[in-house]
């Protein structure tokens, strides 16, 4: 069964962020030249949440204003969720869909990763299930013939 | 092979929309209560365009952007939609190839639901797993 790892080196290594203090501003930016959903928000190396289009949405939503000079400290979701390398994709997926979170950070020993998204889960998943399925019709197929 | 009249028999689907003129802030507002994404723009019954979390994002940093801006400015127009007789498979591969998470389904132009990302694949996970359980059921019985 595929695991977190084999997802991370499909998708590379790549963990888009910003710092604490950084501005609404500039991380709508990098989301917008990266065409990612979402950034982990890290202080002293340390992830301290993440960032998302929803995130913002909600927050402009209930404040009344754009926010964009607001330090992105002040609009992110405090991330307690996360998975290790070692973890099974069915696991991430169960986890995302019970809390209803599209991304997930990957620490290995405290050490970030990557960060995964529901999309590379679900993408792995169904190739399992494609793989599993193939596999079985060999095996009749396989035996027929032999018979 | 399901279609997309079964995923929208599966679930009550209310749909949500706006029209061209209500403020961004208006549509932010209805994203939040209903807790969705997207939300459709509607002109005289017709749609005329599809308004996300992401298209506020992007478009937030330009100049003349604000919560008062009408929505008609920052909708994505031309949207893709799909009707009830279309294959789930067919529904994904279309929001695969767009990177769309929502698609609305009309029925002789008729606006009759929107389906999700998340609809479409449930529906073709389960089919997988039956297909799955129906070929080891196969080997138990005939080869082992």
């Amino acid at each position: 069964m595929a695991t977190v790892n084999n997802l991370l080196l499909h998708k590379g290594k790549d963990v888009w962020s910003v710092q604490a203090d950084s501005t609404v501003r500039e991380t709508l930016q990098l989301m917008g030249e990266k065409n990612i959903g979402a950034v982990l928000v890290m202080e002293n190396q340390k992830i301290v949440g993440i960032f998302s289009e929803r995130d913002y949405a909600r927050h402009s939503s209930k404040k009344g204003s754009m926010l964009l000079d607001e330090p992105i400290h002040t609009l992110m979701t405090h991330s307690v969720y996360y998975v290790s390398p070692n973890q099974t994709v069915e696991e991430v997926m169960a986890l995302m869909t019970s809390k209803k979170i599209r991304h997930l950070p990957v620490m290995d020993n405290e050490r970030l990763v990557g960060l995964i998204s529901i999309g590379d889960v679900v993408k792995q998943i169904m190739s399992d299930k494609e793989t599993t399925i193939l596999g079985l019709e060999n095996y009749i197929l396989g035996r027929d013939y032999s018979g | 092979m399901a279609t997309v009249k079964d995923l929208l028999k599966a679930k009550f689907t209310q749909v949500w929309y706006v029209t061209p003129t209500s403020t961004v802030s208006d549509a932010l507002k209805l994203l939040a209560e209903q807790q969705i994404g997207a939300v459709l723009v509607v002109e005289a019954g017709k749609i005329v365009g599809i308004f996300s979390e992401r298209d506020f994002a992007r478009k937030a940093l330009l100049p003349e952007v604000n919560l008062g801006t009408p929505v008609g400015d920052l909708m994505v127009r031309g949207v893709y939609y799909v009707t009830p007789d279309q294959s789930v498979e067919s529904c994904m591969a279309m929001m695969t190839a767009k990177r769309f998470r929502h698609l609305p389904v009309l029925e002789d132009g008729k606006l009759v639901g929107v389906i999700s990302i998340g609809d479409v694949i449930r529906q073709i996970m389960s089919e997988k797993d039956s297909t799955i359980q129906s070929l080891e059921d196969y080997i138990w019985v005939h080869m082992i």
